[in-house]
């Protein structure tokens, strides 16, 4: 028998360090068993199952078609039979397609212009994170739902208020009539919604800003010697440096979207639960994440191209 | 020509005694070196900083000890008083003298030159117009819907329907604010609002602290299988496993301990353990997103600063504790700030384990309900008529967050970018 205390006053420096680093995460780990791995798991179970909750306990029974047990019945039925699922699914992701380019675009612009010096800077950062604090809360959802009823009387309703139909007078101005429905429907799911947009980008134009702020003075200073232009100066040493972040960005916007509790495909999934169809809800749930985490795994191989490393 | 000859001759023979002439200097420089001994050259420092010592006593002593220190504080004191004329005359011209100065410069440059330089003037005048417009409407856009809750919380609900009003209300009142807070029993909830919160944030930050050290600053094995866990932290939206975790506080009964030992699964439900524990566990609101926070910041710190503690014969824990810590301070205060706004705006969360307890952001959710039913009497009323109720309260609900983030806003706005979120 070894004595345990002497076997590790034995050990290595770096095996015991290793070990200290387990004690500091132990307690995360207890916590993730229990409030994230064992709940996943036991959802991923119901997915595959009849589940219908009783007192005390959740009644399991397999789904059975033609004697045979069906396991993935829930998923068929989300798939193929569900009236709204699939469709939903299709348009969470054209949505995110449209949006994630103009998000990105809009909060690195925004990021750039506050990072430049002018008279009440700190007054304008200030309220452009404003939506960080605000809009996660049920406030925001209240008052921008107060705002689309009350009409505000003689104001204009608010919705149409900062919708702009720019983009169409712009067309027919210069002589282009009926160029595709499709095509000004995106352009104008883009333009249209000027407050969401800016009221969603919070974290990205923090993270872009924070990206801004770590471009090294002395890439600045071979710029001006140099003699770049702003523009030069845009594409060659700012959009390097804050590529990486960008990844970030891209990925963070594609989960707070997908996750966004209000999203089609989200209302449908807590809808079904509240009918009490445990099983088929978790199912659509883990269709769901299984598309985003492909969405996700895409974007990244695809982005890591592009991405530059300073220190590589 | 023979001039020219004699000359580059002449030229030439100088530069060579010359030349010679340096060399043997500087061959002589070497030999008187060789020719002193170590021990002369001793000799000679001690001379010579014997006569500095002499010198001192007698005449710097005034420079050093007095003229020099009224000097510097004369220095620091003018730091508090701006110059009011610098140093130089600056070249001051009329407006025409500038334009027939800057006519003249465009005289000696080429076409491509001048061209550029006119861009650059009106960009120069345009950006900055251009930069207002721009932010100013943003601002506006992003203050719109505070200003209307403002607006709106503070009017008679005649008002709603007064096409003359706009943004000020004609009749100002009180008692949308006061309705409103007593239908939401706005004090008491505001009570454990903030115990809930605070309580939770704290630990949430030193739990996450710890998890983000481990991670950042020991290996060990399956350390990346572990980490990918706390980016599915991240990922997984609560909704997902909301309700195993319902189950997991309505029978509490960890890893079946309970049972195991003769006692009975307990319920939860409505017990601010049901926030706490998570926090505990590094698995409260957001605790991904604070791991990965901590874990970046951590890994900017130096080495050199644990291995210093760790020579000194500190713990881990205790370096983690008496070192690492205060170092992350910055990373520590934005976490917690950021934990306090999340814990207050979360409402799924509470929403999933609390029916009677009251939490603000839930007493908000479901502020029209209870709105229709104590000032309307249960009858089912349109929203609209709601509407200055319920902005009264998002005005109650939100005001201490805002409070918060006026004051501490520099903390919230530089603590993401100066947390190391961008060495990734």
């Amino acid at each position: 028998m070894k004595n345990p205390l002497k076997a590790f006053r034995h050990m290595s420096y770096e095996r015991k360090k290793g070990l200290y680093g387990y004690g500091f995460i132990a307690f995360w780990f207890i916590g993730a068993l229990l409030f994230l791995l064992f709940p996943v798991f036991e959802s991923f179970y119901y997915s595959l199952f009849n589940v219908v909750p009783e007192t005390g306990y959740m009644k399991i029974t397999p789904i059975v078609t033609n004697g045979v047990t069906d396991y993935i019945s829930n998923y068929k039925y989300a798939f193929t039979v569900d009236p709204n699922f699939r469709q939903l699914l299709v348009e969470a992701l054209e949505d995110i397609a449209l949006k994630l380019p103009v998000i990105l675009v809009f909060s690195l612009f925004v990021a750039i212009v506050i990072n430049q010096k002018f008279r009440g800077r700190t007054f304008a950062r200030a309220i452009f994170f404003l939506p960080v604090i605000i809009a996660t809360g049920p406030v925001y959802a209240i008052i921008t739902g107060d705002i689309n009823i009350s009409g505000n009387s003689n104001a204009d309703q608010f919705s149409s208020m900062f919708e702009a139909d720019m983009v169409d007078q712009l067309l027919e101005f210069v002589g282009i009539y009926g160029f595709g429905s499709r095509f000004t429907e995106i352009i104008t799911t883009i333009t249209s919604d000027i407050l969401n947009l800016v009221w969603n980008c919070g974290i990205q134009i923090i993270i872009f800003l924070s990206a801004l702020q770590s471009i090294p003075s002395s890439a600045k200073e071979v710029g001006q010697i140099e003699g770049a232009t702003g523009w030069e100066f845009f594409w060659k040493v700012t959009l390097p440096y804050v590529s990486p972040m960008i990844l970030v960005n891209i990925i963070y916007t594609v989960i707070d979207s997908f996750t966004d509790p209000t999203s089609g495909v989200m209302e449908r999934i807590l809808s079904v639960q509240s009918e009490w169809k445990y099983g088929l809800a978790s199912a659509m749930s883990w269709s769901y994440f299984g598309i985003v985490l492909i969405a996700i795994g895409i974007i990244f191989s695809i982005m890591k191209r592009f991405v530059w490393y300073e220190n590589e | 020509m023979d001039e020219n000859k004699n000359g580059s001759v002449s030229e030439s023979t100088v530069a060579v005694v010359t030349e010679e002439h340096e060399k043997k200097h500087i061959i002589g420089d070497d030999e008187n070196m060789h020719l002193h001994s170590t021990k002369e050259a001793a000799e000679d420092i001690s001379k010579k900083v014997d006569v500095v010592d002499d010198k001192e006593t007698a005449a710097s002593f005034f420079t050093v000890r007095i003229k020099e220190p009224v000097l510097d504080f004369l220095h620091t004191l003018r730091m508090f008083f701006p110059e009011s004329e610098p140093h130089y005359k600056e070249a001051k011209y009329t407006r025409a003298e500038l334009k027939e100065r800057f006519r003249k410069r465009l005289e000696h440059m080429s076409p491509a030159e001048q061209r550029k330089l006119k861009i650059q003037r009106a960009l120069g005048w345009a950006w900055p117009i251009f930069r207002a417009m721009i932010i100013i409407g943003l601002c506006f856009i992003i203050l719109y819907p505070l200003i209307f809750m403002v607006s709106t919380a503070f009017r008679t609900r005649a008002d709603m329907s007064d096409p003359t009003v706009l943004w000020i209300p004609r009749n100002l009142t009180l008692s949308n604010l006061k309705d409103a807070m007593l239908t939401m029993d706005y004090w008491p909830t505001f009570r454990n609002t903030l115990i809930i919160n605070i309580g939770c944030s704290i630990i949430q930050v030193f739990s996450c602290a710890l998890t983000g050290y481990g991670f950042a600053r020991f290996k060990f094995k399956g350390q990346s299988i572990l980490f990918f866990i706390v980016v599915l932290q991240i990922l997984i939206p609560p909704q997902i496993i909301n309700i195993p975790q319902f189950k997991f506080f309505r029978y509490f009964d960890p890893f079946g301990l309970l049972t195991a030992m003769g006692g009975e699964a307990i319920n939860f439900i409505d017990n601010p353990i049901t926030m706490y524990l998570p926090a505990i566990l590094g698995n409260g609101i957001r605790a991904g997103l604070f791991i990965f926070l901590f874990r970046q910041s951590f890994r900017g710190l130096p080495k050199e600063l644990e291995d210093a503690a760790y020579l000194d014969g500190c713990s881990p824990f205790k370096t983690f504790l008496m070192v690492m810590a205060p170092n992350a301070a910055s990373t520590f205060l934005t976490v917690f700030l950021f934990s306090i706004v999340w814990y207050w705006n979360d409402y799924y969360v509470t929403s999933t384990f609390f029916t009677s307890f009251g939490i603000i952001a839930l007493k908000l959710k479901n502020l029209d309900a209870a709105i229709a039913k104590t000032i309307f009497g249960n009858t089912t009323v349109p929203v609209r008529d709601l509407v200055v109720w319920l902005e009264a309260g998002c005005l109650a609900g939100i005001t201490p967050i805002l409070i918060l983030y006026i004051a501490l806003q520099k903390y919230f706005t530089e603590g993401i970018s100066r947390s190391g979120l961008t060495g990734m």
